[in-house]
């Protein structure tokens, strides 16, 4: 009875609901048809537009630089669902043990990175791989071993390992924190017997820990992927897509084609892209992992 | 039997080395920052990881002089602290309705909402740019306002939705029978009741947007309306080579995300990770 006196009118749902459904629309969802739009057109951001059909996405699909770019999003990626989770899921099992001291510290200050702006930690990066003055080859002098020096973001060999390393770096905590949410959920007696059965350490953690976190880990993943298929600020901040085309990621290849060229109709293009290989890369990872959950 | 004891006492003091380490790598590298900024560049380009011997803060006062440091950090304390309060008023209103009342279209707009935590910002920012361009809303004091608050609805309204699922209807009840008006329970009552909630919306959401990068990048162009990482890497140009006066302004940059930091962390941790998990 009440529920239906407390219930407000119509129009009271309209005034609440509308204005933030429609600033949303404007921003997410009115831009991804706009981008299909403006997709079709050749243009330089003037009045002058003029309708080229297909010829933009032709050209993309041609585009070896754009290809160089998501392959370098790909491996960017694989190392850091590697480098981010598999750390994580190491450092997570440590800290859930209970011979492991000082836990709070760990937790807090392993998630410290994880709130710093992503062009700061690209900066400090650079700081650390300097030449002169960065931390990395000061390390590297104190332990005599100089001939490893490299131009760690001078490299175009190396450059896709070492940009990726503030990258793993600063979002580990983030994935210990929810690792180590998902050990604290799995109950005790399983490892009480485990331990009986005889198994220790990395036996207890590939065949019993992992198998029961797994949905966990399958987010972790997801999220991981999702997260690196945009990446921009670190690489902003560090190299610019440099040396050359080396370290060039998607994001930064829209943003030169689109506010360095000014060619917006090609820019909107590469963003259709980004969304259908960002999205055609989680189905398949999907895919691939829920098929071998059949299998088991 | 003994060996085997110093064996697993050993593992024991190794697992919390390895810990440890790491955990210092996260913390090192800005309080090296912290530190070499009091230095002076001579005494810096010496010895690279001492402790200053005369600490003294003249590549502060030079990056606030010499760049607009403090107009940057202004101009982006502006625009967090008002999406904020956009972001928690509108996702409270929008997360109330959903919460509460079974409607045409609701289970829609939670999926529509829920949705922008999946697409990727970075594709969108060339057609984003276009339509600010044609409705004259580039380059505005309140430009940047738009895509922080629409990006921060999906995770106010997911967090504010589901613990107002935790307080009782009974509340709304005994207030109606009480003669409030359904707009006056929803402000007086229920928003103070969502405290802890908001508290962790409000500091994920300042922190997303003291630290957002690409749209300041591409929808301000004007010097007086930058925001500090924009700033900041207009200062890392110019000052290319002078490595303390870019600490200087790397440490300015960060002080306050690492103040909240300090003060919230426990929120900050637990409201991040639940946030992601259903992102």
């Amino acid at each position: 009875m009440t529920n239906r006196l407390l219930r407000p009118k119509k129009s009271m749902f309209v005034a609440f609901l509308l204005p933030g459904l429609l600033l949303y629309s404007f921003i997410v969802a009115v831009p991804i048809f706009n981008a299909i739009r403006f997709s079709f057109y050749q243009w330089s951001g003037g009045p002058k537009k003029t309708f080229i059909g297909l010829e933009n996405f032709i050209d993309l699909f041609k585009d070896e630089i754009f290809w160089l770019a998501f392959r370098n999003n790909v491996i960017i990626t694989a190392l850091c669902v590697l480098g981010q989770i598999g750390v994580a899921f190491i450092l997570s099992s440590l800290l859930v043990s209970r011979f492991l001291k000082f836990k709070e510290f760990h937790r807090t200050v392993t998630f410290f990175p994880v709130i710093l702006a992503p062009v700061v930690v690209g900066f400090v990066w650079t700081l650390i791989y300097n030449n002169r003055a960065g931390l990395l080859n000061w390390a590297l002098r104190a332990m005599n071993m100089e001939g490893l020096i490299r131009p760690w973001l001078d490299d175009p060999g190396i450059i896709l390992y070492t940009i990726s390393v503030p990258l793993i770096w600063q979002y580990i905590g983030f994935y210990m924190i929810i690792l180590m949410s998902a050990f604290m959920s799995i109950p005790k007696e399983i490892f009480e017997v485990a331990e009986i059965d005889g198994a220790t350490g990395i036996r207890k953690a590939v065949y019993i820990t992992l198998p029961l976190i797994r949905d966990t880990l399958f987010v972790t993943i997801m999220l991981c992927i999702s997260g690196n298929m945009k990446i921009f600020d670190h690489i902003y901040a560090m190299t610019r897509g440099g040396p050359g085309n080396s370290s060039i990621v998607m994001a930064m290849y829209a943003y030169r084609n689109s506010f360095e060229m000014y060619k917006l109709g090609y820019g909107n293009a590469i963003s259709i892209g980004i969304l259908v290989l960002s999205l055609a890369l989680i189905l398949v990872t999907r895919k691939v992992m829920g098929g071998r959950s059949v299998e088991d | 039997m003994r060996i085997k004891a110093v064996l697993s006492k050993a593992g024991k003091i190794l697992a919390n080395v390895i810990v440890a380490l790491f955990s210092i790598s996260c913390i090192y590298p800005m309080i090296w920052m912290i530190y070499s900024s009091l230095k002076t560049r001579r005494e810096f380009s010496r010895d690279i990881i001492s402790l200053p011997a005369h600490p003294h803060f003249d590549n502060y006062i030079n990056a606030i002089k010499t760049s607009n440091m403090i107009k940057y950090m202004g101009n982006s304390l502006y625009n967090a602290v008002i999406s904020v309060v956009l972001v928690i008023l509108i996702g409270f209103v929008i997360a109330y309705f959903l919460s509460r009342y079974k409607f045409k279209g609701r289970n829609l707009i939670y999926t529509y909402f829920m949705f922008g935590m999946l697409v990727p910002i970075h594709a969108l920012l060339v057609p984003i740019f276009v339509q600010f361009k044609a409705l004259n809303l580039y380059d505005k004091p309140y430009t940047l306002l738009f895509p922080y608050v629409a990006f921060g609805l999906p995770l106010s309204i997911f967090l504010i939705e589901s613990y107002i699922g935790t307080i009782p209807r009974e509340m709304e009840e005994a207030a109606f029978i009480d003669g409030s008006s359904i707009i006056r329970t929803m402000f007086t009552i229920i928003l103070p009741m969502c405290a802890p909630v908001i508290s962790t919306v409000a500091i994920l959401t300042f922190f997303h947007n003291w630290n957002e990068f690409p749209f300041a990048l591409i929808l301000i162009n004007e010097e007086s309306l930058r925001t500090i990482p924009i700033g900041l890497t207009y200062f890392s140009d110019q000052y290319s080579t002078d490595y303390t006066a870019k600490m200087a302004a790397i440490v300015l940059a960060t002080a306050p995300v690492i103040l909240v930091y300090i003060l919230f962390y426990k929120n900050i941790i637990k409201g991040m990770t639940a946030g992601a998990v259903k992102g």
